[in-house]
C-alpha cells in the first residue's frame, strides 16, 4: 500500500492553490518509486532546485529512501519534515513541498528566492561616522544583520505569523538574561491576539502593540539600523522585525530615545551631551516658539526689551490680520509647502521652493499681508522641528494647539498647556516604563546616559528604566 | 495600589511645592502690616509648628504602612467623626486652592492683564487641575518632578537678582508679643501644609533609612521662603506693606532689571507654575476627600463639583481678593488650626496607641 499518490497529491495542492499561474510541480518515477515536488516558481530559486535536487534525483541509480534523500541527495539547503497539514502554508513560504509513495514522510526543502535590496545606508539615519549598514525588507537578511552583531547564544528569535490573509512572518528578538521576561511575554501575547486581514509593514503592528493606542504619542520605537537595535536589545529592550519592513521596532520606548541618536556613540561624550541639548532646545523653540511669540505680542508686549518692541510695532503696523490669524495663516502656509515638496517629484520640488519662499514669503511681506518677524518665528519653529525629526508629526499638532493657548490666553495658556502635556506624558508607561523617565520619576542611575552622557567606560550598568534582568554590565 | 504609589522624592517636592504656596506673593506684605520685621519670627514659629506634623506623620506611616487615613480614623473613631473630619478637610483644601488662585489672579491682573479677560485666562486652569486630579497622583507629582528644578531656579534668580541692589538688615523686636500673636493667627491658615500627606498616607512609598529626605525637602523650601521674607523686609524696609507681589517685585526693582531687560518673566513663570502645582495639589486632596465621603461616585463627580463649586465661589469673589484676605484673617484660621495642629495631635494619639498595642503585644 503506497504511503502517497503521487498524482493525486499533485492535484489536490494544485487545487488547494486555486491552480496558482505560478504553481509548479514535477513528478519522478524510478524502478516503481513515485516522488512529487511542488512548489511556487515565483518565490522559488529554480536553478539552485535543478542543480541541488533534481539532478542529483535523477542521476542517483540505486533505490531510494528519505535517509538517503536527506542526508546525501539533497545539498546546501535546509530540510524539515512536516505534516499533511501544513504542507499548503510551506509552499507560500516558498519551499518545495517534497512526497513519496515509499514513505510516510513529508519534506519541505527551501530554496526561497525573490528579490531584495542590499543593505545600505538608510536613507532617515544617516551617520558621520558608524556603521552604514540599515535593514532591508527580507526578514532573514535582518536577523541575520542582527546575529553577525550578537554572538552569543542567548540572543532569542521567536516567530509568529500575524495577518489572516497575508499570514507575515513577525519575529521578537531579545536576549535571554537581559531582557525583562514580562515585557517579552507580553509582546508576544499582544502579536497573537492581533486580529486584522495583513500586516504590509511594522507600521501596521505599533498600534496593536502600544499601551496607549489612540494617544499622539508614538510609544514604540523604531530603527532602521542594526547597530541601533542591537544597543536596544543589550539594554534589555526587546525588537520585533516584520517580514517585508526595513523598519525594526523596540519595545520599551522612552521619550529620551528621540533625543539620543546613534551618531552620539560615535563621537565625544562632551560633544553628544551639547548636541542633545540642542536638540532638546530645538524641541522646545520648535513647540512654543509660535505660541510664546504672539502671547508676548497680543498680552505681555511689556515683558520686550523697547527696541525688540519697536521693530515689532513697526513691521505689523498695518497688517490685515490680527497677530493671531498671521501666525496661524503662515503655519498652515508652511505646512501646506511641506506636504507638497514630499509628494512632488524631486524636479518639481525646487520650483516649489521657489515659489514658496519667495513668491508667497517675500510677497506676502512686502504687500503687507504678513510681518517679517511672523515669518521669521514660524520660520524657526519648523526648522527647530528637524532637530529631532522622529517627533516632527506630533509636534506639528502640538505647535498648532500652543499657538491657539498662546494666542487666546496668552503666557497663561502656555504654561497650562506645557503643564497639561506633562501630565499627560507621565500617564504613558511603555510596558511598564515611564515614558519620560530617567527625569520623570527620576531614576539616577539612568542619568548616565540622558541628556548628558558619561564616557562609555564609566557606565557600568543597564538602564534601570526597563527593568532589565540582569542590571550589571559585565 | 501600586500603580499609585509615589516616591520619597516626589513626596518632598509635593511638599515643598504646599510650603510656598499662599507664602511667597502677598503674604509678606500682609504680614508686616500686623508684626512688621518681626514677620520673619512670625513665619519661624509657624513653620517650627508645621514641623511638628513630620514625625508624627513618619511614626504613623511606619504602624499603618498600606492603610488609608480614612480606614485608619474610621477604626478608631467611627465613620460619623471621620466624615466630619473629611468635611473639614474638604473645606480647608477648597480655601487652600481658592486662596493661591486669588493672589496668583490679582499678580497677573496688575501685571500684565490688564483687563477682566484674565478670569478667562486662569479658568484654563482648571482643566489642567481637573485632569491632574483624574490622573491622579502618580501622574501630577512626576511632573512636578520635572519641573521642579526650574521652579526652584526661578525662584533662587528672583532671590539673587535682588542682592545686587543695596540693602540692609530690617530693625527687629519693634512689635509687641500681641501683635506677634495676631499676625500669628491671621496667617496661620496659610499653614498646614503637611496636611496633605496625612491624606495621601497610603501612596507614599518609604524604604528604611529614607526618612530624612522628607525632612531636607521640607527644610530647603521652609529656607528658601525665609531667605525671601529677610530679603523682602531687607529691601523694602518700612514700604513692604505696599509690596503685594514679594518674589516678583524682589526683580521688578533691581537695578539689574533695566540694565538687562525684563526680567520678570522669570517670577511670572516661577509663579505661574507653582500656581498650578499647588492648585493641582489641593484640588487632588479636595477630590480624595469627597472620593472617601462618597465612596460610591467616582472621581469624575468630585471634580465636577470642585470645577462648579470653584466657579461659583470664584465668580462672587472675582476681583475682589480683599474678600478671600478677610476670610483668611476671619474664619479661616480657625479652620486651618483644626487641620493643621489638633488633626495631628489626634494621629499622633492613634500611633502612639497603635505602639502601646504592639508592645503589650510582644510582652
Amino acid at each position: 500500500m503506497p504511503f502517497f499518490d503521487v498524482k493525486q497529491k499533485i492535484e489536490e495542492l494544485k487545487s488547494a492553490l486555486n491552480n496558482s499561474v505560478d504553481f509548479s510541480s514535477r513528478y519522478f518515477e524510478k524502478n516503481g518509486q513515485e516522488i512529487g515536488m511542488v512548489f511556487l516558481k515565483s518565490i522559488t530559486d529554480q536553478a539552485l532546485f535543478s542543480e541541488a535536487l533534481y539532478l542529483p534525483l535523477q542521476t542517483y541509480e540505486k533505490p531510494l529512501d528519505m535517509e538517503i534523500l536527506r542526508n546525501d541527495i539533497i545539498k546546501g539547503t535546509d530540510v524539515k519534515i512536516i505534516d499533511d497539514n501544513e504542507m499548503v502554508q510551506e509552499i507560500l513560504d516558498g519551499k518545495i513541498v517534497f512526497f513519496t509513495n515509499f514513505s510516510d514522510e513529508i519534506l519541505a526543502i527551501d530554496f526561497l528566492k525573490f528579490p531584495t535590496r542590499v543593505p545600505s545606508e538608510p536613507p532617515t539615519s544617516p551617520v558621520i561616522q558608524g556603521p552604514r549598514e540599515g535593514f532591508v525588507e527580507d526578514l532573514q537578511t535582518n536577523i541575520t544583520l542582527l546575529r553577525r552583531r550578537i554572538k552569543s547564544p542567548d540572543f532569542t528569535i521567536e516567530t509568529l505569523r500575524v495577518g489572516s490573509v497575508t499570514q507575515t512572518k513577525v519575529c521578537v528578538g531579545y536576549i535571554k538574561g537581559i531582557s525583562n521576561k514580562k515585557v517579552v511575554r507580553k509582546i508576544i501575547k499582544r502579536l497573537k491576539e492581533i486580529e486584522v486581514d495583513g500586516i504590509l509593514d511594522s507600521y501596521n503592528i505599533v498600534s496593536f502593540l502600544q499601551d496607549k493606542p489612540n494617544s499622539l504619542f508614538r510609544q514604540i520605537g523604531n530603527s532602521e539600523k542594526p547597530d541601533v537595535v542591537v544597543s536596544k536589545l543589550l539594554e534589555g529592550k526587546a525588537c520585533i522585525i516584520v517580514d517585508g519592513s526595513p523598519i525594526v521596532l523596540t519595545i520599551p520606548f522612552i521619550f529620551l530615545e528621540d533625543i539620543q541618536n546613534s551618531n552620539d556613540y560615535y563621537t565625544n561624550h562632551h560633544y553628544s551631551s551639547f548636541v542633545r541639548v540642542i536638540r532638546l532646545f530645538g524641541l522646545m523653540i520648535s513647540l512654543i516658539a509660535p505660541g510664546f511669540y504672539l502671547a508676548l505680542q497680543i498680552y505681555h508686549y511689556n515683558i520686550l526689551p523697547l527696541n525688540f518692541l519697536i521693530t515689532i510695532a513697526d513691521t505689523t503696523q498695518g497688517l490685515p490680520f490680527t497677530p493671531f490669524l498671521e501666525i496661524l495663516f503662515i503655519f498652515l502656509l508652511f505646512q501646506i509647502l511641506y506636504e507638497v515638496s514630499l509628494r512632488l517629484p524631486s524636479y518639481l520640488g525646487l520650483a516649489t521652493s521657489v515659489v514658496g519662499a519667495l513668491i508667497l514669503g517675500d510677497t506676502g511681506v512686502k504687500a503687507g499681508l504678513i510681518s517679517p518677524p511672523g515669518v521669521i518665528i514660524v520660520a524657526l519653529s519648523k526648522i527647530a522641528l528637524y532637530t529631532i525629526p522622529e517627533e516632527a508629526s506630533q509636534v506639528t499638532v502640538l505647535q498648532l494647539l500652543f499657538i491657539i493657548f498662546g494666542g487666546s490666553l496668552g503666557l497663561v495658556g502656555i504654561i497650562s498647556g506645557l503643564v497639561y502635556l506633562a501630565n499627560y506624558l507621565n500617564t504613558i508607561d511603555s510596558y511598564g516604563t515611564p515614558y519620560l523617565a530617567p527625569y520623570s520619576p527620576r531614576i539616577q542611575n539612568d542619568l548616565q546616559d540622558a541628556i548628558f552622557s558619561k564616557p562609555l567606560v564609566q557606565i557600568k550598568t543597564r538602564p534601570k528604566s526597563f527593568n532589565p534582568e540582569k542590571e550589571k554590565i559585565k | 495600589m501600586k500603580n499609585t504609589q509615589i516616591s520619597l522624592r516626589q513626596c518632598g517636592i509635593i511638599i515643598a511645592m504646599c510650603i510656598f504656596a499662599n507664602k511667597i506673593l502677598l503674604m509678606p506684605s500682609l504680614m508686616f502690616e500686623n508684626s512688621k520685621s518681626d514677620s520673619i519670627f512670625v513665619l519661624i514659629f509657624l513653620f517650627a509648628l508645621d514641623f511638628i506634623a513630620l514625625p508624627i506623620f513618619l511614626r504613623l506611616k511606619k504602624h499603618y504602612p498600606t492603610e488609608r487615613l480614612y480606614d485608619i480614623l474610621k477604626d478608631k473613631i467611627g465613620v460619623f467623626v471621620t466624615k466630619l473630619i473629611f468635611i473639614l478637610l474638604i473645606v480647608f483644601f477648597f480655601f487652600k486652592c481658592l486662596l493661591v488662585f486669588s493672589v496668583t489672579y490679582v499678580y497677573f491682573k496688575n501685571q500684565i492683564y490688564h483687563d477682566e479677560f484674565i478670569f478667562l485666562a486662569f479658568i484654563s486652569f482648571l482643566p489642567v487641575i481637573s485632569h491632574a486630579a483624574i490622573v491622579g497622583i502618580r501622574a501630577f507629582s512626576r511632573t512636578m518632578e520635572l519641573f521642579f528644578f526650574f521652579v526652584i531656579a526661578g525662584f533662587i534668580v528672583c532671590l539673587c537678582i535682588s542682592l545686587f541692589t543695596p540693602i540692609s538688615m530690617p530693625y527687629f523686636f519693634t512689635t509687641t508679643a500681641k501683635d506677634f500673636f495676631t499676625s500669628t493667627y491671621n496667617h496661620i491658615f496659610s499653614f498646614g501644609d503637611f496636611a496633605f500627606l496625612f491624606l495621601v498616607i497610603d501612596r507614599i512609598k518609604i524604604s528604611d533609612g529614607e526618612e530624612k529626605s522628607i525632612y531636607k525637602y521640607a527644610f530647603f523650601s521652609m529656607l528658601l521662603v525665609l531667605i525671601l521674607y529677610i530679603l523682602f523686609f531687607a529691601k523694602y524696609q518700612i514700604t513692604a506693606f505696599m509690596h503685594n507681589n514679594a518674589l516678583a517685585d524682589m526683580l521688578v526693582f533691581s537695578v539689574q532689571f533695566n540694565a538687562i531687560g525684563r526680567l520678570d518673566i522669570i517670577a511670572m513663570i516661577t509663579i505661574m507654575l507653582m500656581t498650578v502645582f499647588q492648585m493641582e495639589i489641593f484640588s487632588f486632596a479636595f477630590c480624595e476627600c469627597f472620593q472617601s465621603i462618597f465612596p460610591l461616585l467616582n472621581r469624575a463627580y468630585a471634580i465636577v463639583f470642585f470645577d462648579i463649586l470653584f466657579c461659583v465661589l470664584y465668580y462672587v469673589f472675582v476681583g475682589k481678593y480683599e474678600n478671600v484676605v478677610s476670610s483668611v484673617v476671619s474664619w479661616l484660621p480657625v479652620l486651618g488650626m483644626i487641620v493643621s495642629y489638633l488633626l495631628p495631635i489626634l494621629f499622633w494619639i492613634i500611633s502612639y496607641q497603635k505602639r502601646r498595642g504592639k508592645i503589650e503585644k510582644t510582652d
